[in-house]
């Protein structure tokens, strides 16, 4: 790396022409010089006259390196934006010269990891890894971990502040990888959900500080024009305002649920899914909530404020970090007390939001200081709940409608009460498309496909039995569903009905939980068919588990071990085995939350 | 009393039902196999027939039905469960059991139904087994309370009033359970969890595989008690009381209520009173009556298939005559009787021993919310018995000495107790909306508030303190027994009913169509002058369904086959 980037005084230019470029390089990062090398070589190239131009901007690495340097980018994903990110990270490395591949942590082992090492690692719910990532991190912990001298490595860590232990798996593998001897390349970096900007800022500073960068000093700009010549894509930064050609509420008018069936037109966006994938969609807040949040601190009736926190900004969410910002903000007393003290911490903040915090430690702020507290208004996924084969440039999801109380006040989710309280058909919601490459059908149709998807989680299981249905798949297939009332809420039963009848859906079991005294769940279900459902296994079924990650996907998967156990008359240990082998073959797959 | 129709014994094809329960395998059918489809809430259409005859009945919530398309939903079925219950009788402990099958099994609410007996509604598919089992466990059961078959024997309400009255509900439980259904399907399919497929079928000596053609109901009367209105049953049973002792009992067959809108060959009808029998003959005659319209009723009408067609074909001296001749002995000549009423005693009162009985007026039936919840705290402390009645009251009975203030203070602290003018206490309503799919108005969930409204008229005309039969049904099936009310109002289409009169306070005589398709105006405007015409004109005594004949005001229908004739057509359609 050069350590000072100034062009000497005899440089083919005029003085203040030699002053205004210097002015930029000596404040460019090392990427981004290596990126106007680039540019200019392209130019030259595509110029036609770089005979004469080359050998004076001698430049080093125009020719190929001898060796790319190497760089592992190992990635623990839940919902696919570690995924994502790495595969940013990766195109970006190329650009520096690395040879850089992918390493998903649900096919890794500790001892694969070599050299430089760039991780990027989601914490899931309450501190957890990646439910597909459990192998491998729980492999490195462990005692027997092998040593790593070798690994030079950096860690993005992506998490939700709404959580206490933000970034938490991120900080393990740190601290790990450290404790086994390996050594840190760059600080690690915490993101929340907004990680797009931080993100990229941290990559573009980060993979030069990697062994070997420093041969990799120019950055091939690709003048082909291919991508810039796409069309605009809708993504989570510029999503596509969706018209809704349907909504309505599933559950029973006596029912105490609320979930809404929206039928979402991408007519002109370009969109595609498939069914696994998820839509991303950017609610708006409730005014009401707003207006909470700025009231207490004294900028009630700021339209403009209004405006750009309805749209923009997180004003529900309240995390620690939150907490203690505006404790250094205000300078208030007992607020920083609460902050600085954990046990009151870890009380005050739970079903607390930003409403309550300024309402109870109200202090004026201004417009500028507030949405300094507030992160972005991040996105929500909906699983796809339909096939293109079937419905065409539609898309549907299925939006549980979460309300509640919490101190004292009525409460609702703020995408879900979104689409229930304030869209109504013909009005538009900003969405996007979010692969999951992760929850797919056996490419196989003849492999038959268990789906485990109470309430909200039937939406994928709808998506797959139009898609098969669509290409006349009759492969076995069964679906388990429950609810709360089987009168009330049993979602989509006219179309099971029909999937049933012509042969498309092969069986159908239901659990509802409040139609009698004895709480009925799917695992109740799945445990009276073991026999039947473990025969599928035994044929190569692949099994789907959706919906709720914190109870329903572990006593499923607690039944399932037991089912596993009890028949093929094995320890429980061992059929825990067989449910992590069969996750590592992709026939046991999660998509809950 | 009538002549013999112009009916022929059909030699049409049988009707689909008939089809149904010869296939049926003694009542079996695929309900086992339907009840393991989760898919639906509903069984198949021809098992929901034989249900019945499981006392079980396939409904839906009609009030959801718009609702249910859009929410991709098949109808909101459930299924309504009807116990037998042969002369309403009931102890505490069990009364405990069922309120615990409504409350997690059915919609919360038991229905005290006109058969003496009491039904769950609201029963998902689900929940049909678990219920049906529990019922079993409180040493009841659902056989035969619908279906072609014998249904729940009902009798004079409340054994303790004289030996008379117990040798009734005995009767009605040796009735009941002498033509009980022989199959053990009901035991098969809810009970025993084993299905029977490949062998032989239980034999049924009395119905045969086919049943009978239409159901057949049964009541008791004790007079001058005619709670059971003994003229409105297929068998009509009137005990005959001497020094204390039942010395036999008068035979009247061919009642019945059910009629079609616009059909005048279909039509309610009283009873005939063809005799006299012993009480040792009583089991061989009624057993003889199901026997003959077994064989001569209607099997391929269904509208025509009860035994009043068959008597109004055969005449009741020919029907007479047949079962003389296959019982091998003749009745007597009927003994005479007088009936005084169609209600219940209410409130407290004490048997001939000076035993305390409680009549606890329950508004159509309808045992929900405070009723449900002083009734099961008097099942804590009541050591004697409940007794329904077929006016969907309910006796608490057998009230030993120092526990009547007790129940006086639970009922007084869940406020079941109201002071009910003397029409709502002689006011009984059928479910109809939602539940029942035949209903074509509302009835038991309108019927209080329009009572409220007569009521008003009738203190206005100074007649509110008088006793006034008044009932409703949302069809003319005839479930609450309207057409032998001194008032019915009879559902004809949403908000409209017919409205007939003329029926007797003591339960011998039908009622008169007045008005057709009126509405509740029209029905307050009618009513309100013929209260001040019966307050000024009565004689001492006169009922209200004797002074609108008397007055002109209505012709008295003589027997079921003039019903419909006899009407002021201009009155009737004004």
């Amino acid at each position: 790396m050069t350590a000072v980037a100034k062009l000497p005084d005899n440089a083919p230019f005029p003085p203040d022409a030699v002053a205004a470029l210097n002015r930029v390089i000596t404040t460019a990062s090392p990427m981004q010089r290596s990126w106007l090398a680039g540019f200019l070589a392209g130019v030259e190239a595509m110029s036609g006259d770089g005979e004469q131009a080359l050998p004076a901007m001698a430049i080093p690495t125009a020719a190929p390196p001898a060796a790319k340097p190497a760089l592992t980018i190992l990635f623990a994903t839940e919902s696919g934006n570690s995924e994502a990110l790495a595969a940013k990270a990766k195109k970006d490395a190329a650009k520096l010269g690395y040879a850089a591949k992918l390493l998903d942590a649900a096919d890794a082992k500790p001892g694969d990891l070599k050299g430089n090492l760039l991780v990027i690692a989601s914490t899931w719910g309450e501190g957890e890894a990646p439910a597909r990532a459990v192998p491998f991190f729980a492999a490195l912990m462990a005692d027997d971990a092998p040593s790593l001298p070798d690994v030079n490595f950096a860690v993005l860590a992506l998490g939700d502040r709404a959580y206490a232990k933000f970034c938490e798996i991120g900080h393990q593998i740190e601290a790990r990888l450290i404790a086994l001897g390996a050594s840190r390349a760059a600080p690690l970096l915490e993101c929340d959900l907004d990680y797009d900007e931080a993100a990229a800022t941290w990559l573009t500073s980060t993979l030069p500080t990697f062994k070997g960068a420093a041969k990799a000093s120019v950055i091939h700009v690709d003048f082909g024009n291919t991508e810039v010549a796409e069309a605009l894509v809708y993504d989570r930064r510029t999503p596509f305002q969706a018209e809704i050609t349907d909504l309505v509420n599933l559950n029973g008018s006596r029912s105490g649920k609320q979930t809404l069936h929206v039928e979402l037109s991408l007519a002109g966006s370009g969109l595609t899914y498939q069914p696994g994938d998820a839509i991303g969609i950017i609610p708006t807040n409730d005014p009401a909530v707003v207006e909470a949040v700025l009231i207490p601190v004294g900028l009630g009736g700021d339209s403009v404020l209004h405006a750009t926190l309805a749209e923009a900004h997180d004003v529900t969410t309240l995390s620690a970090h939150l907490l203690q910002s505006y404790a250094a903000l205000t300078q208030d007393a007992s607020l920083i007390a609460l902050s600085q003290d954990a046990a009151r911490l870890a009380d005050y903040v739970p079903g607390r939001q930003v409403a309550d915090l300024f309402e109870d430690y109200p202090h004026r702020l201004d417009a500028t200081q507030l949405t300094g507290l507030l992160r972005k208004l991040p996105p929500r996924l909906y699983s796809v709940a339909s096939s293109q084969a079937s419905v065409g440039e539609e898309a549907h999801v299925l939006v549980g409608a979460v309300r509640y109380e919490a101190h004292g006040r009525a409460r609702g989710g703020v995408a879900s009460t979104f689409v229930a309280d304030r869209r109504k058909i013909g009005d538009t919601i900003k969405a996007y498309v979010k692969p999951n490459a992760h929850f797919r059908l056996p490419s196989d149709p003849a492999t038959p496909v268990i789906m485990i998807g109470p309430g909200t989680g039937v939406a994928p299981f709808r998506a797959f039995m139009q898609d098969r249905d669509a290409a006349g798949i009759t492969g076995r297939s069964w679906l388990f569903f429950g609810d709360r009332s089987y009168t009330q809420d049993f979602l989509y039963q006219l179309e099971w009905q029909d999937l049933l009848a012509r042969g498309a859906l092969s069986r159908l079991d239901v659990a509802f939980s409040r139609d009698q005294d004895a709480k009925r769940y799917v695992q109740h279900r799945i445990w009276e068919q073991r026999r039947e459902l473990h025969a599928w296994l035994q044929d190569g079924a692949h099994l789907y588990v959706c919906g709720d990650q914190n109870h329903m996907a572990r006593d499923v998967h607690d039944t399932l071990r037991q089912l596993i156990a009890d028949q093929s008359a094995i320890t429980p240990d061992a059929a825990e085995a067989e449910l992590s082998a069969m996750k590592q073959q992709g026939r046991y797959l999660l998509d809950v939350y | 009393m009538s002549a013999p129709s112009q009916n022929a014994p059909s030699k049409n094809a049988p009707s689909k039902n008939e089809g149904i329960k010869l296939a049926s395998r003694a009542l079996r059918g695929g309900i086992a196999e339907g009840l393991g489809i989760s898919s639906t809430g509903s069984l198949d259409e021809d098992d929901t027939q034989l249900t019945k005859f499981h006392g079980i009945y396939q409904q839906d919530d009609r009030d959801l039905r718009p609702e249910r398309g859009r929410k991709r939903m098949e109808r909101a079925y459930s299924f309504m469960a009807r116990l037998r219950i042969p002369g309403g009788r009931v102890l505490p402990a069990q009364w405990l059991q069922l309120a615990e099958i409504a409350r997690e099994r059915g919609n919360g609410t038991i229905k005290i139904t006109t058969r003496q007996t009491v039904q769950f509604h609201g029963i998902i598919k689900g929940n049909l087994k678990p219920a049906i089992a529990a019922v079993n466990l409180a040493l009841l059961d659902t056989i035969a309370a619908c279906g072609d078959v014998n249904r729940n024997v009902i009798a004079t309400s409340n054994p303790h009033e004289s030996p008379a009255h117990a040798d009734v509900l005995r009767l009605a439980h040796e009735i009941s359970g002498y033509l009980l259904p022989k199959s053990q399907a009901w035991h098969e399919i809810w009970i025993d969890d084993q299905q029977v497929t490949g062998h032989e079928t239980e034999e049924e000596p009395l119905y045969g595989k086919t049943y009978l053609p239409r159901k057949f109901k049964i009541a008791i009367a004790v007079p001058p008690q005619n709670d059971v209105d003994v003229f409105a049953h297929d068998l009509g049973l009137i005990a005959i009381v001497e020094h204390g002792v039942i010395t036999g009992y008068n035979v009247s067959v061919g009642g019945g209520m059910g009629m079609t809108h616009g059909e005048t060959d279909t039509f309610p009808r009283t009873g005939t009173v063809i005799g006299f029998c012993t009480p040792e003959q009583v089991l061989a005659v009624s057993e003889i009556v199901v026997a003959v319209q077994r064989d001569e009723g209607d099997r391929s009408v269904r509208k025509h298939a009860r035994l009043k067609y068959t008597i109004e074909r055969m005449g009741a001296d020919a029907f007479r005559d047949e079962m003389e001749r296959r019982l091998g002995f003749t009745l007597q000549a009927a003994r005479p009787f007088t009936f005084d009423g169609q209600g219940d005693r209410l409130g407290w009162y004490q048997d001939h021993q000076g035993g305390a009985h409680y009549g606890f007026f329950i508004e159509n039936g309808r045992v929900h919310d405070a009723i449900g919840e002083a009734l099961r705290e008097i099942c804590q402390v009541h050591s004697g018995e409940f007794i329904l009645t077929a006016n969907q009251n309910l006796i608490i009975a057998g009230v030993i000495p120092g526990e009547r203030a007790v129940l006086d203070e639970i009922l007084a602290r869940y406020h079941v107790v109201h002071a009910s003018s003397p029409l709502r206490r002689n006011s009984m309503a059928c479910v109809a909306l939602p539940t029942c799919g035949l209903a074509l108005a509302e009835s038991e969930r309108y019927l209080p508030s329009l009572v409220s409204k007569i009521d008003a008229i009738m203190d206005h005309a100074g007649v509110g303190a008088d006793e006034v039969v008044l009932r409703m049904t949302g069809c003319p099936n005839g479930c609450a027994r309207p057409f032998m009310a001194e008032i019915a109002l009879v559902g004809r289409g949403p908000d409209r009913y017919n409205l007939y009169l003329g029926g007797a306070f003591d339960g011998t005589r039908l009622n008169k169509l007045y008005r057709a398709d009126v509405d509740e105006a029209a029905v307050l405007a009618v009513l309100t002058p013929l209260f001040q015409g019966w307050a000024s004109g009565r004689v001492p005594g006169e009922h209200f369904g004797e002074w609108v004949i008397r007055a002109g005001h209505i012709q008295a229908t003589t027997a079921g086959n003039r019903f419909h004739l006899d009407l002021n057509t201009e009155l009737v359609a004004a």
